[in-house]
């Protein structure tokens, strides 16, 4: 048998090699199609009642009574928008300047080892777990407030904030901070003026991941906005309030036409809310890339 | 940029404005008569602007819960307090203001079967799972002459506490006592192989879902969901379908207590639905503070009378005569600000 | 007159007040856990007390009698997690491979585009998908809970288990090919072994997520009772599923038993990720070592 011979017959060998080839296209065929399927819902059937009721879904109240048919998700859009702010003011600060800490104070030192172990405890730690948490701790002292969903949230985000801006502190090079001290430039001054900046589109994009992420968050708000908000509450530390996820969450229980129609708008609106943040943390990347 | 500066300080006064005028009532509890509830707000506030009602639902015993925690400014409930819970309540003594009657109807979804009736013992059997096929002799029996399918029987129930699932199973401990061995109570220990909702709502959709599923919805939901439902047979013998009228046949001569707690279940009369159950709102006789007392007491009295006219609509029984007489004499019982 | 010496103390006290800050802003992690296993397990002792072992061996839940058994929830966790796992870590690790091996370098970069969107969709509106979509053909069930659950975790298991597959040094898989191995006997010869180790770690990160999801399982489980059973197509329920549906009207020793479920599920979860985090790491610097 000579080389060409070899190669003219297909051996058992390389049929195997196409099959599990096959296989593996047909493993993203498989990925594919719940996503196509589930995009292809929200879209088909949220973008109905988007639509037909254009803008005053984004704007109306949510009808009192949730057979009635229309829009609208205006206070669950503010809701949302709200309460994931409120957490990232909370947990951005707290993040990046815990990673401060573990990067440029702590680095190998027994704390910050302790700190960044535990870091990676909490983000195993199950949403509804921190629900609860914050129910106990907050909102059954002080009642149900938008506040009491930021807490929860931004004790999702605090743990994925740190291990990012870590990683991107990680990554500016020694040398800059080694030019300033040269300059006499004090450590916190050092890190405010150049380590910080240099790092910051990789912060900002790791931290938009993260908001991303808790804007669909659930389970941590249905202990704390209450249920039952239909109004708008501009009141961030006082009285119910309600969010896109919990409007998905009670309204996909409902047997209503009118109810369902409002519930896959309303996860049309999460679906681009979180596409877009994570959008636009792409482009921070690419920025700090170019 | 002074346009602008302008601008947020005309919103900002506005915000300020609105949080002082504007009292804030919160509620949760039955969801049976939730639909009731979003329609009375509605109405409600359009007659008193300064007023913001939101009832939550969450079930019966949510509503208990949450007023005797103090969380709610009043709560919805089909059941009333257990003497125990009641002493734990955070603002002392209760009144009960009873604002419907209302049919739970046995809901299911079963190809080509549009007609169904059921005696009592036949419900009790389905539910606990006696029961799994739809074309099991005991439900021909009470069926002539239809033709049922060889489909399993899917239980679908309440999964939070619920005042329905205690009245349902309250009338099955009455009117099918010989065969109902589950109990009654706002949660029971349903078989494991059933599924559950969350409120009347969940439980109808998957009702609507599921094919071959069997649950207890009230009509007002199961109406407005489309659902099917069973012709239920009461006291007399007869086999009543649950309508508005049916459920107030069985609310005629009542006996009522000096707290207005009564109970609609398995009514004599030959025109009543036999598993119509009542609703009552539960308010702290004392109102310490003013505004909001006076907006919960205003709301009240607006339920028992004015509001009572929606309920036809609605498909639930306004209250008898005699019990909006007793309901709105209790109103006095209301203190605001003392 | 500012002397140099004020000037340095008075940068100096910044300076410190500044790490101040920051050692404050790391402890939180410290704090929040802390808060979180000590008023938790304060809550759930009260359950333990009154019910003993029975808490964690019985399989009688009914709130009515007092009666609280942990059995059938940690089942319908640990079986709901399984079966997502068994539909996600052959997907997941078919499209790794064909991403890194087969996939041109165009299509490549869209491919991980579209896993990446996958990982935003909220899971709640998954959870909308399967109740109104999914359960017209597939009823609540185990099975539909860890349907959901495995479209959930794909993306976790695949991104992280091509991040690894990436490392395989080129040159051996060349060496593989130049030895006359097909494409799938260089994945089998060199590839695998090489990330055998970040893959487990991958599953294992899956398996943690899948165990703490609440919504998507609260929607589509079916929130049966005291069930114990291997048959999928059986409703069932899972311990976030349970406490995010019956926490409302629940009384003080109920919320205790739920909180004890919380409790359970937290130290479950943290144990998988720990291992899984473990392992993780040390496949990513042993694969570091050989690059």
């Amino acid at each position: 048998m000579n080389v060409a011979e070899l190669r003219a017959k297909p051996s058992w060998r390389s049929v195997k090699s196409h099959l599990m080839t096959g296989l593996m296209g047909l493993a993203l065929l498989v990925v594919l199609a719940p996503l196509v399927s589930v995009l292809w819902s929200i879209s088909s059937r949220g973008l109905g009642i988007v639509t037909s009721a254009f803008p005053a879904f984004f704007t109306a109240e949510i009808p009192q009574i949730s057979r009635a048919a229309g829009p609208g998700m205006g206070p669950a859009i503010v809701g949302t928008l709200m309460v994931t702010l409120g957490a990232t003011l909370v947990a951005v600060p707290l993040g990046v300047l815990g990673a401060i800490y573990l990067h440029e104070y702590g680095r190998a030192g027994k704390f910050a080892r302790l700190v960044r172990f535990m870091a990676t405890v909490m983000t195993g730690v199950p949403s509804i777990v921190m629900g609860l948490f914050v129910y106990v701790m907050w909102t059954l002292r002080f009642g149900y407030s938008a506040f009491g969903g930021s807490l929860a949230l931004a004790c999702l985000m605090l743990p994925i904030v740190i291990a990012s801006t870590e990683q991107m502190l990680r990554l500016v090079p020694d040398h800059l901070r080694e030019a300033a001290y040269a300059l006499g430039t004090t450590k916190s001054r050092t890190i405010l003026t150049v380590v910080l900046p240099a790092a910051l589109p990789g912060i900002v994009s790791g931290s938009l991941l993260a908001v991303a992420r808790a804007a669909g968050e659930t389970a941590p708000l249905l202990f704390a906005l209450g249920l039952g908000a239909t109004a708008y509450n501009a009141h961030f530390f006082d009285g119910i309030n309600t969010a896109l996820s919990q409007q998905i969450f009670v309204n996909a229980t409902s047997s209503f036409a009118g109810a369902q129609e409002r519930a896959w708008g309303a996860a049309l609106t999460l679906v681009v809310l979180a596409f877009s943040f994570s959008v636009v943390a792409r482009v921070f990347v690419h920025a700090r890339r170019r | 940029m002074n346009r602008l500066a302008v601008a947020l300080v005309v919103f900002a006064g506005c915000g300020g404005k609105a949080a002082t005028d504007t009292v804030t009532v919160n509620a949760s509890g039955s969801t049976f008569q939730k639909a009731f509830q979003e329609v009375a707000i509605v109405k409600f506030t359009k007659a008193h602007p300064g007023v913001q009602v939101n009832y939550g639902g969450g079930g019966s015993g949510k509503g208990r819960k949450d007023l005797a925690d103090g969380v709610v400014a009043f709560a919805g409930a089909d059941s009333p307090y257990k003497d125990a819970e009641l002493t734990a309540a955070k603002g002392g003594a209760v009144l009960y203001f009873p604002i419907l009657l209302g049919a739970i109807t046995v809901a299911y979804d079963v190809p080509g079967v549009d007609k169904l009736q059921l005696a009592p013992e036949t419900v009790a059997k389905i539910f606990q799972r006696d029961i799994t096929k739809w074309n099991d002799p005991l439900i021909v029996a009470d069926n002539p002459g239809a033709t049922l399918p060889d489909l399993g029987i899917v239980v679908a129930h309440r999964s939070d506490g619920s005042g329905t699932t205690d009245n349902f199973t309250k009338y099955l401990a009455k009117a099918a006592s010989s065969v109902w061995k589950l109990k009654s109570g706002s949660t029971v220990e349903w078989s494991p192989d059933t599924q559950a909702g969350n409120g009347n709502g969940g439980v109808a959709q998957i009702v609507k879902s599921t094919k071959g599923a069997i649950g207890y919805v009230d009509l007002s939901d199961a109406k407005a969901s489309g659902l099917a439902y069973a012709a239920i047979k009461n006291a007399t013998g007869a086999f009543v379908v649950p309508t508005a009228a049916s459920a107030s046949a069985a609310g005629d001569g009542i006996a009522v207590d000096d707290k207005l707690l009564f109970s609609a279940l398995d009514a004599p009369g030959a025109a009543a639905y036999p598993i119509t159950c009542q609703s009552w709102v539960i308010v702290y006789a004392n109102q310490a503070d003013a505004k909001t007392g006076q907006a919960i007491a205003d709301y009240v009295k607006f339920l028992v009378t004015d509001a009572q006219a929606e309920l036809t609509a609605l498909d639930f029984a306004p209250l008898p005569k005699s019990l909006q007489d007793k309901a709105i004499a209790q109103l006095a019982q209301l203190k605001v600000g003392k | 007159m500012i002397d140099a010496a004020a000037l340095r103390g008075r940068r100096d006290r910044a300076d410190r007040s500044f790490r101040g800050l920051a050692i404050g802003a790391a402890a939180t992690v410290l704090l929040v856990l802390g808060l979180i296993a000590v008023t938790m397990t304060a809550r759930a002792r009260t359950v333990i007390g009154e019910l003993g072992v029975s808490f964690f061996t019985s399989s009688r839940w009914s709130p009515a009698d007092g009666l609280y058994g942990a059995l059938p929830f940690v089942w319908g966790t640990l079986y709901t997690a399984v079966i997502a796992l068994v539909i996600a870590v052959p997907v997941s690790l078919g499209v790794a491979l064909f991403i890194t091996e087969v996939a041109p370098r165009a299509l490549k970069r869209w491919l991980i585009y579209a896993i990446d969107l996958l990982a935003v969709v909220p899971s709640v509106v998954f959870g909308l998908w399967g109740v109104l979509v999914l359960s017209t053909v597939l009823p609540r069930s185990f099975l539909a809970a860890g349907v959901v659950l495995a479209i959930m975790i794909i993306p976790i298991i695949t991104s992280l288990a091509r991040e690894v597959l990436e490392t395989t040094p080129v040159a051996d898989k060349e060496a593989a090919l130049a030895l006359g191995a097909t494409r799938w006997e260089m994945i089998g010869a060199s590839v695998i072994p090489h990330s055998k180790g970040g893959i487990v770690g991958a599953v294992m990160l899956g398996l943690g997520r899948a165990m703490g999801e609440t919504i998507a399982a609260a929607l589509v489980i079916g929130s049966a009772t005291g069930q114990i059973t291997l048959d999928a197509l059986a409703p069932g329920n899972s311990m976030p599923a349970v406490i995010a549906n019956s926490w409302g009207e629940a009384d003080t020793l109920q919320r205790s038993a739920l909180i004890a479920l919380a409790v359970l599920l937290f130290a479950m979860t943290i144990v998988v990720n720990l291992i899984a985090t473990t392992i993780v790491q040390r496949s990513m610097r042993r694969a570091r070592g050989t690059v």
